[in-house]
């Protein structure tokens, strides 16, 4: 008996320590916005390698934030645009805008784990994780390129619709910043992501490298944020869909 | 060195510009009466821009440039602004608008594109959105010279417009394939004999309203229908030949649009109800209901279109594309097989098994720049179908695109 409350303790102790490394991730990232012109390097199973351009606009943080990004890069998809809208009780609502045919589309929830216009992000890839819609647990610590970790597994909560089943997140022990998520679905890993270069931008450590990579597709891209800035003031007017319309 | 100025001022005001050109040519295995060519050549010049001299002020722009070699477009070198006459202008403003923008409202005058509507294999409410018709199987947006006014607020947005001066949708030129005459014809001059245009303004407004895990608007249009009518009369004996005259009736339109995204499919559909005072003019409900779903690098649209006719003339002296897809199941499907290469497969099929248009391409980007496409279309049918007319008009094609 004693043993068992014991081994229970033990667990919720456990719990409470994952919840609370990834409570500290999110407080140490907090901002009330963001800016970034993103460069991406979509590289294919044969190696053929494709630049595409982004512009990146946050406001707000965590499961209450709206962002709004838009391909500046090739020309052909020059205007495209994905608005996103986090909430902090359920998925995020997401609808793309495309200039050529002048509408926008709302992409549903089961069409999240599609790519997202060529790379090797999915539509709920680019959503924000709040941690109050997941459950964590830590399964150890390991190091990541040198870097001391805490390695965690996280599993969306019954009102976060996802097409990952679990992930394992390692966390950085020096700046509590991500260094490395690997995100399973029933068929097994599906993406793993690395995070690179950090660095402090204004009191925020960030990692200013995100390498995403397709398990299925045997393909990666690798994201380079530049010109980033936090905390700047953003007109939430660019958030709407008729923003979207009116920035084409 | 004042250049230089204007060239820093304008950076410092956020100037943006994209466009691409592009050469398509089109092989046609049959011909018809009135079409004796087998390949048509085509390219098309776009440019479109967009200037903001202050956050809240956009001026926008775009430029057509074309130039075809069965003079389905027109030679005359003017700038076309109206975008009116039967052939496609070989120079035309595309676009000329200016957008303010102020808290929850947005305005905009001027030559724009105006969407509605939510489903994309036919949209009964789209209803400020003419098209060229040239190639029937290929259609293209026009631009409206209107008055645009959007309230947002939250979940809610109302839009208002006034289109100051009509524009029709571009039909097929009498004497090309697309044009389909009856075999009765063969021999008899038809002749172009212009078109009476509707004075007065189009008016309409939209009320969209977006919901948790729903979306829905309703929408009111005053004004005339974009697609034509015909008078037809003898003109001469010696040589035996008609003369046809396009006119544009009166329509008051009614409709709505809904989208729910359930868990197997996203649900969209459409339904506007067609009313008229022109008396020679049809009073029907055109509807859409298509299933749309996204599987891994797979994308499905299924669904049908339907009217349901509660007021007829009889009058089939007309050109009505939307009319002639409705009563038809329609499907897509597109794979995208990796970041430079995709396939896509149309179909449109009439329930009364007259008429099939199919459609497949295959796309492939080469670097930045360039985009090739190659097309294959097969349209089968009975005469008396708006689908099956065009039979003899099945094609392939391949298109080159440089994006800038």
């Amino acid at each position: 008996m004693n043993r068992f409350v014991v081994a229970l303790f033990g667990t919720v102790v456990l719990a409470q320590d994952a919840r609370q490394i990834v409570e500290e991730v999110q407080k140490r990232s907090r901002s009330k916005s963001q800016k970034y012109e993103g460069t991406l390097e979509v590289i294919d199973q044969r190696n053929k390698v494709s630049t595409k351009r982004w512009e990146y606009a946050r406001l707000g943080a965590f499961g209450e934030s709206r962002s709004v990004l838009r391909f500046t890069s090739p020309p052909e998809v020059k205007g495209v645009a994905l608005l996103v809208h986090n909430h902090p009780d359920r998925s995020s609502d997401q609808w793309m805008w495309r200039p050529a045919i002048e509408r926008d589309q709302r992409i549903a929830l089961q069409d999240r784990s599609t790519r997202f216009f060529g790379t090797d992000f999915s539509y709920e890839d680019l959503e924000e994780r709040d941690v109050n819609q997941f459950d964590f647990k830590v399964l150890g610590e390991e190091s990541i390129d040198g870097v001391a970790c805490w390695k965690l597994e996280s599993r969306p909560r019954e009102k976060k619709v996802s097409q990952y089943l679990y992930s394992h997140v390692w966390v950085r022990k020096d700046h509590y910043v991500y260094a490395q998520i690997e995100a399973f679905n029933k068929t097994g890993l599906a993406r793993k992501i690395k995070y690179s270069d950090v660095q402090n931008v204004q009191g925020l450590w960030t990692s200013k490298v995100v390498e995403v990579f397709d398990v299925a597709k045997k393909s990666r891209t690798v994201l380079k944020f530049e010109k980033l800035q936090y905390n700047l003031t953003i007109d939430a007017d660019l958030f709407t869909l008729q923003a979207l319309r009116r920035a084409s | 060195m004042s250049l230089l100025v204007f060239a820093l001022v304008l950076q410092a005001q956020t100037f943006e510009h994209r466009g691409f050109m592009e050469f398509r040519g089109l092989g046609f295995p049959q011909t018809t009466i009135n079409d004796s060519g087998h390949v048509v050549g085509e390219s098309l010049l776009r440019y479109e821009s967009s200037w903001r001299p202050k956050p809240w002020l956009k001026l926008q722009s775009g430029f057509d440039a074309r130039f075809d070699t069965h003079r389905q477009f027109d030679r005359e070198l003017r700038l076309d602004l109206e975008d009116r006459r039967t052939q496609r202008p070989a120079l035309s403003l595309r676009r000329l608008s200016l957008q303010a923008h102020k808290g929850r409202w947005t305005a905009e005058v001027g030559r724009q594109f105006i969407r509605w509507g939510k489903a994309d294999i036919l949209t009964p409410t789209d209803r400020f959105a003419p098209k060229d018709f040239l190639n029937v199987a290929y259609s293209d947006f026009l631009a409206v010279p209107a008055t645009r006014v959007t309230y947002e607020n939250g979940a809610d947005t109302v839009d208002v417009v006034m289109q100051v001066r009509f524009v029709p949708s571009r039909g097929p030129l009498l004497n090309q394939r697309w044009a389909t005459l009856p075999s009765e014809l063969d021999g008899i001059a038809v002749r172009d004999r212009g078109a009476q245009y509707p004075g007065g303004v189009q008016t309409g407004a939209r009320w969209n309203h977006v919901g948790r895990g729903y979306e829905y608007s309703l929408m009111f249009y005053e004004g005339h229908n974009h697609l034509p009518l015909f008078n037809a009369g003898l003109e001469s004996l010696q040589p035996l030949a008609i003369g046809v005259q396009r006119y544009f009736p009166h329509l008051r339109q009614y409709g709505g649009d809904l989208v729910v995204p359930l868990r197997w499919f996203t649900v969209k559909s459409e339904v506007a109800y067609y009313q008229s005072k022109t008396s020679d003019v049809d009073e029907f409900v055109l509807y859409v209901i298509q299933l749309e779903r996204i599987v891994g690098e797979w994308t499905f649209v299924g669904g049908y279109a339907g009217e349901s006719v509660t007021q007829t003339t009889g009058n089939r002296l007309l050109f009505a594309p939307d009319r002639g897809l409705a009563k038809a199941f329609l499907g897509r499907a597109a794979y995208t097989i990796d970041t430079r290469r995709s396939i896509a497969f149309d179909i449109a099929a009439r329930q009364n098994g007259k008429g099939l248009l199919a459609r497949a391409e295959y796309s492939q980007t080469f670097g930045q720049h360039w985009r090739a496409s190659a097309q294959l279309s097969l349209i089968r049918g009975d005469e008396s179908d708006f689908l099956g007319q065009y039979r003899r008009n099945s094609s392939a094609a391949l298109i080159l695109r440089y994006s800038f």
